[in-house]
């Protein structure tokens, strides 16, 4: 059977386009972080796809593994810094973090 | 002489990050660890300049490295100037975080681990090395920016940064993605081999480059993707804020250079008319002019300082912008402003914490009223800083923008205009680094406000020193500095 790359790339672009639109419409810190993984695993959907596309080494299926790995400790800082933030405001909703204005 | 030595500063910094772990691990609170530190960071950027003139062939390292990670003068003269701006920061924050009582050893931890992923950043010669040195480099940043764990505004701008940083990490991660399943390549000279070719679908590359522009002007903190830098910066601890202003911005002008003339450099992606050149002149335009202009508003220092951040990215892009053509010359200004950019940026932050004193930070231009008047010798290398980035002669600043018009000029057509742009938004830009002197030495204190009495720090003293003497003799000599970034831009066009 003939391969179809259309369908991942177009797979990917919708998890990525949720992922992106999440992030920019949600305020819950969690829920943007959340968007974030998406963003990646859309990504990694994209690489491992693209490697049947290229399949004379396994670039493609290695870099998702970096990906996944560092997303891992991406999400770690990021929960970090959340748990930072609720300590001081009771509250991880990214609109009570206004005071740094000029 | 052993080629090893060109990847030598990586394995410097990787043992002296896990030594530091361990010291502070077993003797907490007793070790000089700024000390430490420095000499680490000192002695990885030495090896690179001894790297540098020593010749030594790249080719007896192994393939395997080599495909991942540049040994050329690029990378070295990179790692030099990193290095520099790392071990500056250090010093900073030997001084810094004593005064706040913030000494704690996983801060020199996280400084090294960073600067590390810097160097693998701007060493980057495949998509997954510059994943890796980008999020490594990132993560520290967030966390040295999160230090201050008790401060509110601390923890905002590591929040503000870390979800837009992230955002944009994904975002350059698909470009990058896309840009491997249009030509199957993952090392940066195999995508521009393939694209010179012609074999890629055009529209997948356009995309690709795209995206990947968006990434990188985000973490040079270029308009319109610098939403974060204003309060990233304020809110970060000084040291901090020096880092991130020095060696994260050098490793992403060094990995946009890799990107965009090593893969993106066929006749198509590279085109004057179509391709990255007019994207990036635009966004070299957007950031001179609200960089200076948003910079007039400002009451605090640090914030004003943030702002010029963001219009000196859009300088050195306007050199980016024409390394289609110009190209050694454009490459070399690049290189030269990053050096001349890093020692006046950490003369300007770390004369601002020597004039902040006993737990109180001298943020606002209100905080350094008369504080010229009042200690001539702590005010001194402020005032050389901010006339450095302003670009006053003779100072390592002038000739950084100077060689930037140079070659903006010698394109010729559009460039002119943007060159004009340059001009006249540096121009404007003058007011609010004066501003800072005569704040200092012509304006006295309101009544009862607290008065600034500058710390007494051998580390902060000797940062300042340091680079002030850098900023002053490559403003007088600066052939020789010139002359290397010369030599390290050779090896991009090759």
């Amino acid at each position: 059977m003939e391969f179809a790359i259309g369908i991942y790339l177009a797979l990917a672009s919708a998890l990525f386009g949720i992922g992106a639109i999440g992030f920019l419409l949600r305020r819950n810190a969690l829920i943007q972080l959340m968007s974030i993984e998406l963003m990646l695993n859309a990504v990694n959907v994209l690489l491992v796809a693209f490697n049947r596309v290229h399949p004379e080494n396994m670039a493609g299926q290695v870099f998702a593994f970096f990906v996944i790995a560092i997303a891992a400790a991406e999400a770690a800082v990021g929960l970090a810094i959340v748990i930072s933030l609720f300590r001081l405001k009771q509250t991880v909703e990214t609109d009570s973090a206004d005071e740094l204005r000029y | 002489m052993n080629a090893w030595l060109l990847v030598a500063p990586l394995g410097v910094l990787a043992f002296a990050g896990l030594g530091i772990m361990l010291i502070d691990a077993f003797s907490p609170g007793r070790a000089e660890l700024a000390g430490v530190t420095t000499t680490a960071l000192l002695m990885a950027g030495l090896i690179s300049v001894v790297a540098l003139l020593s010749g030594v062939d790249p080719g007896e390292l192994p393939r395997s490295l080599r495909a991942f990670i540049a040994v050329d003068h690029a990378g070295l003269y990179f790692d030099v100037v990193i290095c520099a701006g790392a071990a500056l920061s250090a010093l900073l924050a030997g001084g810094y975080l004593k005064e706040h009582h913030l000494e704690r050893g996983e801060y020199y931890v996280l400084l090294i681990f960073s600067a590390l992923g810097a160097m693998i950043l701007a060493r980057a010669v495949d998509l997954i090395t510059l994943f890796i040195g980008l999020e490594t480099m990132s993560l520290g940043v967030y966390c040295m920016i999160a230090y201050r764990r008790t401060s509110i505004r601390a923890t905002e701008g590591a929040l503000k940064y870390f979800l837009l940083g992230s955002f944009a990490a994904a975002i350059l991660l698909f470009g990058t993605a896309l840009i491997y399943g249009a030509t199957g390549h993952t090392d940066l000279a195999g995508i521009g081999n393939v694209l010179a070719a012609g074999g890629a679908d055009a529209r997948l590359v356009l995309l690709a480059l795209a995206l990947i522009v968006v990434g990188l002007a985000f973490k040079v903190s270029a308009v319109p993707f610098h939403m974060w830098t204003p309060d990233a910066y304020e809110g970060a601890p000084t040291p901090t804020t020096t880092f991130m202003a020095v060696a994260v911005k050098t490793a992403g002008f060094a990995i946009m250079l890799r990107m965009l003339i090593t893969a993106f450099g066929d006749p198509l992606s590279a085109s004057p008319e179509t391709g990255w050149p007019p994207l990036i002149a635009g966004i070299a335009i957007l950031s001179m002019i609200y960089g200076n202009v948003a910079g007039l508003a400002q009451t605090s220092v640090k914030r004003m300082l943030a702002y010029s951040s963001i219009a000196h990215a859009g300088y050195i892009l306007v050199a980016v912008a024409v390394s289609y053509a110009a190209r050694e010359q454009a490459i070399a200004s690049v290189l030269y402003y990053l050096l001349a950019y890093t020692v006046s940026n950490v003369l300007a932050f770390g004369s601002l914490i020597l004039l902040g004193s006993r737990g109180k930070e001298a943020v606002t231009y209100e905080d350094l009223a008369g504080a010229g008047r009042r200690h001539p010798l702590a005010a001194l290398p402020l005032v050389i800083g901010v006339l450095s980035l302003m670009g006053f002669p003779p100072t390592a600043g002038f000739f950084a923008k100077y060689y930037v018009l140079t070659t903006a000029l010698s394109i010729g057509g559009g460039m002119v205009w943007v060159a004009i742009i340059l001009v006249l938004s540096s121009a404007l830009g003058a007011y609010y680094y004066l501003k800072v002197i005569v704040f200092l030495f012509m304006k006295e204190p309101q009544a009862g406000a607290p008065k600034a009495v500058p710390m007494r720090s051998g580390y902060v003293a000797f940062a300042l020193v340091l680079a002030g003497y850098f900023v002053i003799k490559m403003g007088v000599t600066p052939e020789p500095y010139l002359r290397m970034a010369v030599d390290a831009a050779q090896s991009f066009i090759s």
